[in-house]
């Protein structure tokens, strides 16, 4: 495929992900008000919340400086940024030239960054707290997504996601132990990252109010729900190119293009189906409990790395 | 004039700056100083630029002295790296000393003096008169920590940092004697051409490598740095840790690499665990820190890490032999070096003008400070950005470079490698997440949220000198990231050069890539772009839905629970570390112990003191007096022989003065 193709993939691959963004937040809702025997929102209430949050009035701190008005747009655009890269619907990046997998992990840094800033900066003490836990869960969940990325690397000798993705969609790679606990390692990271529960520390709605997002509102609000709602289904692109690339394209033609669009919006639902039972069997731990969680996953991530090594 | 000429020129520059200060009153010794501070640096630009057009590595030999050799300076790549380094950074703290430097006549002088001193060790190709320049620049930069020395801390911690600096010359003197018994002379390339034996060589590894290491401040050997950079004006504290720290790696990989070869394998292994362990201790300790500067100081032990892991890399490369992984190795190092240099001077001159507007190092008193100090807010905002290896900045580049670097190293045949190679690199994604936590703290802490003392309510941006370079080092950081793919096959060449290896192709076009575009592709420029770019698709997304029609209130209070909000709700600076301190604690444990050492060299210093207060008048009676009427009875003697004719003076002033202009032009064409 041309690199001008994959551009136009790209940007429709990222509006795809976009439009379904808060599709798939609502389905996880309605997921979880059934698994507590309630009727729950409807599937599509995420978007009736945006359309009218988008026209309510703005009110925000007089603290607050100007990082704290850019930020909601930042973090859309990262995230917009990083779902055009991904391979999502094609295994081969849809922007190779931007970066590898190394750029996106660090990427995610920059909106991380400007959130925190922002919560300090609307001197909300909620805000604060929050900010400061959002960055401790990433940075325990960083150094694992890292690891499960260098043993991937090498098996596949290229970190490169688009070269990874095809590479294990077409069979060439080893399929091992290695492979399985790295799958295991790095869902269990973006599971942290999606800070779903118990990993809801950051905005931790029954203490923190939403933490960073508490003194955000009108639409500051709504650009910041979306981009949060796309950034966990990116997290989910990001786990399906690495480890379960299969139905994307490997050459274009129009009944492969068909035949992406259906499998991947379907691998992600399974991907929230099962997080929700996940989440919902969990109970809410106390915010210095997670790291002990955490070491678990960095373990799994060690052991794939050791299996790599012995060649399993 | 020739690039040489231009060298020459910017160190008697420095020289005359420094002399010059020294007859002025203490303001006007500042402007003095900054003056040929900032027009030497110029000139020591122009020389590492026209060094590049030259086709050999242009020398000049000054004088001879047997038996120590010959004092001559050679720009090789390497040096010229340094050179170029030295004065894009001293540039920036000559121009922001013009009025933000302390008034003072000692701080003037030996500004300009190690600023010279530093220009000399990077490019001096002797060990005798490396030694001898590398004591002047310790003493210069001692006397500039002690700069406040009726302060009985200042005194103190001046007393450390000389205490450690002497033990780690007095090791790098023992490499060279080592040096001299096998070789037979101190000349550079007559140590490189000697035939030095491998138990030798292991054991000048190890002293060199523990005497610079100590300068570069790293873990175990750090302890110093944090109440140095603290005591230091803020100028010098920049230059310290932006320029002065990169000349104790130069003497790694001079005397580590170049001098030795290179050649054992657990050299590397060293260079790396230390490198490694710097940078995830620098990261941790600096998260714990609430006085701005001591923050930056340890922060610079992680990147100093970051480079000693990076030079580790390259070492190991060079024994295997592994090409790429030698290039890949050095290239992050040296390009984590100059980065480090641009936005570390950035933050540290940023801090040094927050801490003059609020007179406080503590971030807790700080607060607010963006909107009353736009431009250092904004510019040490790109200087955090880009020390949190963020992209599209130039920290990112460095880091992405270590981590193919670690990638190659883990492809290797060698089993150790393949062990840990993986394992640094989480160190790195880790220290990475917590430099973020540091840098939020930092920035949040004294630019974000509301002012928290009378101070922080009425600064201002300082003088126009101080933000104009503030300015060009946050244009050099972005330049230095978004410029990756034209900058980064120079730094590859110099690295190449330097290993004595095959250059290997690091980029095309806008991308970059690791000697092979088949194993991964990056372009910050694109990233830039495409950031900037896409910040369309939110306001697109608002307007679709009309959003750009609804109004805003910003007159109100954060939410406080429904309480009457005060400024004491918000979050400061010294809490937002707690959760990892306690998440953390072992690592933490590790500091009481390793600051042992520090309290121990501080208690000696007290009881030195008290002891030479006691000696006094017993080394009086015995040494001093009779030493003096020694003296006077030797100069009575000798003034019978003099003329005491200032005509006679005269002519030795010319006498001297005609020979150096000799020396130094009519030698040039060498």
């Amino acid at each position: 495929m041309n690199p001008f193709t994959l551009f136009i993939i790209g940007i429709l691959q990222a509006i795809l992900l976009l439009l379904l963004a808060p599709l798939y937040s609502g389905f996880a809702r309605v997921m979880r008000a059934k698994i507590h025997s309630r009727t729950g929102p409807p599937l599509m209430q995420n978007y009736r919340d945006i359309r009218k949050l988008m026209t309510r009035q703005e009110v925000v701190s007089e603290q607050a400086g100007w990082i704290f008005r850019v930020t909601p747009y930042v973090n859309l655009a990262c995230m917009f940024l990083a779902a055009m890269v991904i391979p999502a619907l094609t295994t081969a990046s849809p922007l190779e030239a931007a970066g590898d997998l190394i750029l996106i992990v660090y990427l995610f840094a920059l909106p991380r960054f400007f959130l925190a800033v922002a919560g300090l900066e609307s001197g909300s003490s909620l805000a604060g707290i929050g900010a400061r836990r959002e960055l401790l869960v990433s940075a325990l969940a960083e150094p694992i997504l890292l690891l499960v990325i260098f043993v991937m690397a090498l098996l596949t000798k290229t970190t490169n996601l688009g070269r990874i993705s095809a590479e294990v969609a077409t069979g060439v790679f080893p399929f091992s132990l290695a492979y399985l606990l790295g799958l295991a390692a790095f869902a269990f990271a973006a599971y942290i990252e999606m800070g779903k529960l118990p990993f809801d520390l950051g905005e931790a709605e029954q203490e923190l109010q939403e933490g960073p997002l508490a003194e955000y509102s009108g639409r500051s609000l709504a650009i910041l729900k979306w981009s949060v709602y796309l950034k966990q289904l990116v997290l989910v692109a990001l786990f399906m190119a690495l480890f379960i690339p299969f139905g994307a394209m490997t050459e274009l033609s129009i009944v492969a293009f068909i035949l992406a669009l259906i499998v991947f919006p379907l691998k992600a639902a399974l991907w929230y189906f099962i997080a929700a039972i996940f989440e919902n069997a969990m109970a809410r731990t106390r915010f210095m409990n997670a790291p002990a969680v955490v070491w678990m996953a960095l373990g799994m991530a060690l052991l794939s790395f050791v299996f790599y090594l012995a060649n399993v | 004039m020739t690039s040489i000429q231009f060298f020459v020129l910017a160190l008697t520059l420095y020289l005359v700056g420094a002399l010059l200060s020294l007859f002025a009153s203490p303001r006007t010794s500042r402007g003095v100083a900054a003056f040929f501070g900032l027009i030497g640096s110029l000139s020591a630009l122009l020389a590492a630029i026209l060094a590049l057009t030259e086709g050999t590595p242009p020398s000049l030999t000054l004088f001879a002295i047997q038996p120590f050799g010959e004092f001559t300076f050679q720009m090789d790549l390497l040096s010229t790296l340094m050179v170029a380094l030295i004065a894009l950074v001293g540039a920036a703290t000559s121009l922001y000393s013009f009025s933000d430097a302390p008034a003072n006549v000692s701080v003037s002088f030996f500004t300009d003096l190690f600023m010279a001193s530093m220009l000399v060790v990077v490019t001096v190709t002797n060990a005798f008169y490396f030694l001898v320049f590398w004591e002047v620049m310790t003493l210069a930069s001692y006397f500039l920590v002690v700069w406040e020395f009726d302060k009985k801390e200042s005194a103190r911690t001046g007393f450390i940092y000389f205490l450690v600096a002497h033990i780690g010359a007095a090791l790098i003197m023992v490499t060279f004697f080592l040096f001299f018994g096998k070789a037979g002379t101190f000349d550079f390339a007559g140590i490189r051409a000697a035939s030095i034996p491998s138990a030798v060589k292991d054991i000048v590894f190890v002293l060199a490598f523990l005497g610079f290491g100590a300068k570069a401040g790293m873990v175990p050997l750090h302890f110093w740095t944090p109440d140095t950079y603290a005591a230091a004006p803020n100028h010098v504290s920049a230059l310290m840790a932006s320029v002065m720290k990169k000349t104790a790696v130069y003497g790694i990989l001079r005397f580590c690499v170049d001098l030795l070869g290179g050649s054992a394998l657990w050299w590397g292994f060293t260079v790396l665990i230390f490198g490694a362990l710097s940078t995830v201790f620098g990261a941790f300790y600096a998260l714990s820190e609430k006085d701005i500067k001591r923050l930056l100081a340890l922060s610079s032990v992680e990147n100093v890490g970051i480079i000693l892991m990076g030079v580790g890399l390259g070492m190991v490369g060079l024994a295997l032999p592994f090409p790429t992984l030698a290039v890949m190795g050095f290239l992050a190092a040296l390009y984590h070096m100059l980065n480090h240099a641009f936005f570390k001077g950035l933050l540290f001159l940023g801090a040094g003008s927050v801490i003059g507007q609020t007179g406080t190092r503590d971030l807790n008193q700080m607060g607010g400070l963006a909107r009353r100090m736009p431009w250092t807010a904004l510019t040490f905002l790109v200087g955090t950005l880009a020390v949190t290896a963020i992209p599209p900045l130039n920290g990112f580049v460095s880091e992405w470079f270590t981590y193919q670097a670690l990638l190659n190293a883990a492809g290797s045949d060698l089993f150790a490698l393949r062990v840990f190679a993986p394992l640094f690199a989480i160190v790195l994604a880790l220290a990475g997440a917590f430099a973020v936590m540091v840098y939020v703290k930092a920035y949040g802490g004294a630019f974000a949220g509301p002012a928290r003392s009378e101070n922080a309510r009425f600064a201002k941006d300082p003088s126009a000198a101080s933000v104009v370079s503030l300015v060009y080092l946050a244009l050099g950081t972005i330049v230095l990231g978004l410029g990756a793919p034209w900058i980064a096959p120079r730094i590859a060449a110099v690295a190449a050069d330097f290993a004595k290896q095959p250059l290997i192709a690091v980029s095309a076009g806008w991308t970059m890539y690791p000697g092979n575009p088949l194993v991964s592709i990056v372009s910050t420029p694109l990233v830039a772009i495409l950031v900037l770019g896409l910040l369309t698709v939110p306001v697109i997304v608002v307007a679709a839905y009309g959003g750009w029609r609804a109004s805003r209130r910003s007159n109100v209070e954060p939410w406080s629970n429904g309480y009457g909000y005060s400024s004491v709700m918000s979050v400061r600076a010294s809490s937002f570390d707690q959760p990892v301190k306690v998440s953390f604690r072992p690592l933490y444990w590790v500091r009481t112990l390793v600051e042992r050492p520090y309290r121990a060299a501080a208690n000696f210093y007290n009881a030195a003191v008290e002891s030479v207060r006691r000696a006094e008048p017993v080394v009086e009676n015995a040494v001093t007096r009779p030493t003096l009427k020694l003296v006077e009875t030797a100069g009575q003697w000798i003034q019978t022989l003099q003329m005491g004719d200032i005509r006679l003076y005269c002519l030795y002033i010319i006498i001297t003065l005609a020979i150096l202009l000799v020396v130094l032009f009519g030698g040039s064409g060498s």
